[in-house]
């Protein structure tokens, strides 16, 4: 661990560079100038952004057509082999080893990684543990279910102990428990291991839920790099009120009041103004209208309204 | 969860060389390939004409202990296991009859050779084309088909070590069929032999053995990763495969059928088998016919090894950026 603490405060985790990729006459990422550190980081953005291709740059499995980066301190360009050896990749394909076992399938990956054999058979085997893989782990692949593989690239993906971990799509194909169990997984190993982890996906409440900084890409450029928690505060600053019952008679007695509010449901208003104006105000109401309060929270703008808004924003602006 | 599980645990242990990577590939490829109980069998099979070459050498030796070894010759025993090639080789060369006396050490070679030469032209070449037919199709094409690129290549992998993992994957059951036959009838015959110095006059054999297995692995194993990198139907390779060599020999029976001359034509060369079969019979110094030009047939096999990579290593780039 203190190899990667020293590691991560010298340099950043990515640098990269008014990168340009071109496929033919397609763009696929124009111009891309990013800086990211520690930590969880999801990568949004639609399908054709350019997320899939950016991960193959920085892995080095395209080359750019134009620009620079580094990842862990490495050249993109340059230093490949470094790179792969310190960063983990689970895929999003439905990729596997064929005719061999699951243990054997992560035994390989770990001895790709330069792992003796018998370490990589011993290390497998405690990560398949970690994974939550029981005795199937000595079962084919090819019969294998979504989930199963889906865990098992994971396993792959972590067991040369990386730095720097790239999850595309990691809770496609997870039932519900299962999704919470790799969530937790991945929160175990940036909150506990100080790994840094980069995680592609379109599902927002996983990155809603683990994620402490979004990327959202669009036809090939960053439109937003920003912490999570600063997004989701609301422009005017406004409270969540939830009751007990019908929130009508609260609502109307704000009105009277001045304050400006917005209905959400029929127990939940929205209440705008500053802190020290809105709490005494609604505690008064209440009061006042004998209507128990259940919560008085500051509102939050969804993930997925940041990301609506930006893709949106985006598009009248190209258009 | 199990009762020895201690959850996620950093590892900071020795790693080992970046060069070694292909091993671990090629160990792979050459477990999966023994699970073919077809493979199996063809590979056991494939060293009986090596047992009968050695019984001949065993019987070429007694009857030289007895100064019959011209006789043993032109017996009916070598007569059934030399072809014309090997017979009208070692006549030519040393203009033997029954009542002559040869000059054993020399006599010797050009008789190990000739048997070289039938153990891998008759028997190894053949069985060269079902091993690498079993193979080699599944290697590339399962990995396209399951889009395993992008576990090898996330790893510090290079394109030519996975090549040369997957190749070493088929050469190992060639060398099996190959070298390692040739080999063990050479040190056969060094031990029946009257004395060691045998050594010193077939020091040339090992080398001769070493450049025909060479001959027979890297085209073959070359185009037949091709092949399997083509598609992701393992048996679309296999059928290819095959093919290549059946219209080769097709069109060497029809060609030869109609043009009698002593250099090969253009169509004759589309025979693996042949084209393999005269560079080992200039290798091994037992030639069928001295009018046969030895450049033709290697530059066949330099090519087909050469487009054979080419095209290898741009699909296995494409399946990495795709």
């Amino acid at each position: 661990m203190g190899r990667q603490v020293q590691k991560m405060t010298q340099v950043s985790l990515i640098e990269l560079s008014h990168l340009t990729k071109d496929y033919g006459s397609f763009r696929a990422i124009n111009n891309l100038t990013l800086k990211i550190d520690g930590g969880i980081t999801g990568l949004l953005g639609p399908n054709g952004a350019g997320k899939s291709t950016l991960i193959k740059v920085l892995l080095g499995l395209v080359r750019c057509t134009s620009g620079t980066g580094r990842v862990l301190g490495h050249d993109i360009l340059a230093e490949c082999d470094e790179i792969r050896t310190r960063v983990g990749y689970m895929p999003e394909d439905d990729c596997y080893m064929h005719g061999l076992s699951g243990v054997e399938c992560v035994q390989v990956a770990a001895q790709l990684s330069r792992f003796p054999a018998t370490e990589a058979l011993r290390r497998s085997h405690e990560i398949l543990d970690f994974c939550g893989t029981g005795q199937e782990r000595y079962r084919n692949v090819e019969t294998y279910s979504t989930g199963m593989r889906q865990k098992l690239r994971f396993a792959m993906a972590i067991v040369h102990d990386p730095e720097l971990l790239i999850l595309d799509e990691p809770t496609s194909g997870l039932d519900p428990e299962e999704r919470e169990s790799m969530l937790n997984r991945i929160q175990v190993l940036s909150r506990q291991m100080n790994k840094a982890i980069i995680i592609c996906t379109h599902i927002l409440p996983d990155v809603q839920v683990v994620c402490d900084r979004v990327v959202i890409l669009v036809a090939g450029q960053v439109i937003l790099c920003e912490d999570l928690e600063i997004l989701r505060r609301s422009p005017d600053p406004s409270f969540t009120v939830t009751v007990q019952g019908n929130a009508q008679l609260l609502t109307e007695f704000l009105r009277k009041r001045g304050a400006k509010t917005e209905s959400i449901s029929d127990y939940s208003v929205r209440v705008y103004g500053l802190e020290e104006e809105v709490s005494p105000m609604v505690w008064q109401a209440a009061a006042d209208t004998s209507t128990p309060v259940r919560s008085l929270v500051p509102s939050r703008t969804s993930l997925e309204e940041i990301f609506l808004k930006a893709v949106q924003e985006t598009s009248h602006a190209n258009s | 969860m199990p009762i020895h599980s201690l959850g996620y645990r950093e590892w900071s242990g020795q790693l080992t060389t970046a060069r070694s990577q292909w091993t671990v590939i090629a160990s792979i490829g050459i477990r999966r390939a023994w699970q073919s109980m077809w493979l199996r069998r063809i590979v056991f099979f494939a060293w009986v004409p090596g047992v009968m070459m050695a019984v001949l050498i065993y019987l070429f030796e007694q009857a030289a202990s007895e100064g019959q070894a011209s006789a043993f010759m032109t017996g009916g025993i070598v007569q059934l296991f030399l072809g014309r090639t090997e017979r009208e080789a070692i006549r030519d060369t040393f203009a033997v009859n029954a009542s002559a006396i040869p000059d054993l050490v020399k006599y010797r070679h050009a008789f190990w050779c000739s048997l070289l030469q039938v153990l891998y032209q008759r028997s190894q070449a053949i069985m060269l084309i079902p091993v690498v037919g079993i193979t080699a199709p599944p290697l590339i094409s399962q990995d396209v088909r399951s889009r395993a690129f992008l576990l090898y290549f996330s790893r510090p992998i290079s394109r030519t070590q996975y090549i040369f993992g997957k190749a070493a994957t088929v050469a190992c059951y060639v060398l099996a069929i190959s070298l390692l036959p040739g080999i063990l009838l050479y040190c056969t015959g060094v031990l029946l032999s009257p004395d060691i110095s045998i050594v010193l006059a077939t020091w040339d054999i090992p080398i001769r053995i070493l450049g025909v297995t060479v001959t027979m692995v890297i085209p073959t194993t070359c185009l037949g990763l091709m092949l399997s990198s083509l598609t992701t139907e393992t048996r679309f390779a296999s059928f290819a495969w095959f093919a290549v060599w059946i219209f080769g020999f097709f069109a060497y029976l029809v060609t030869s059928s109609f043009v009698n001359s002593g250099a090969r034509t253009p169509l004759e060369m589309l025979s693996l088998f042949h084209v393999i079969a005269d560079v080992q019979g200039w290798l091994l110094d037992v030639r069928p016919n001295t009018e046969i030009d030895i450049v033709a047939p290697l530059t066949v096999l330099s090519m087909v090894t050469l487009v054979s990579l080419t095209i290898l290593y741009k699909r296995v780039s494409a399946s990495m950026s795709a």
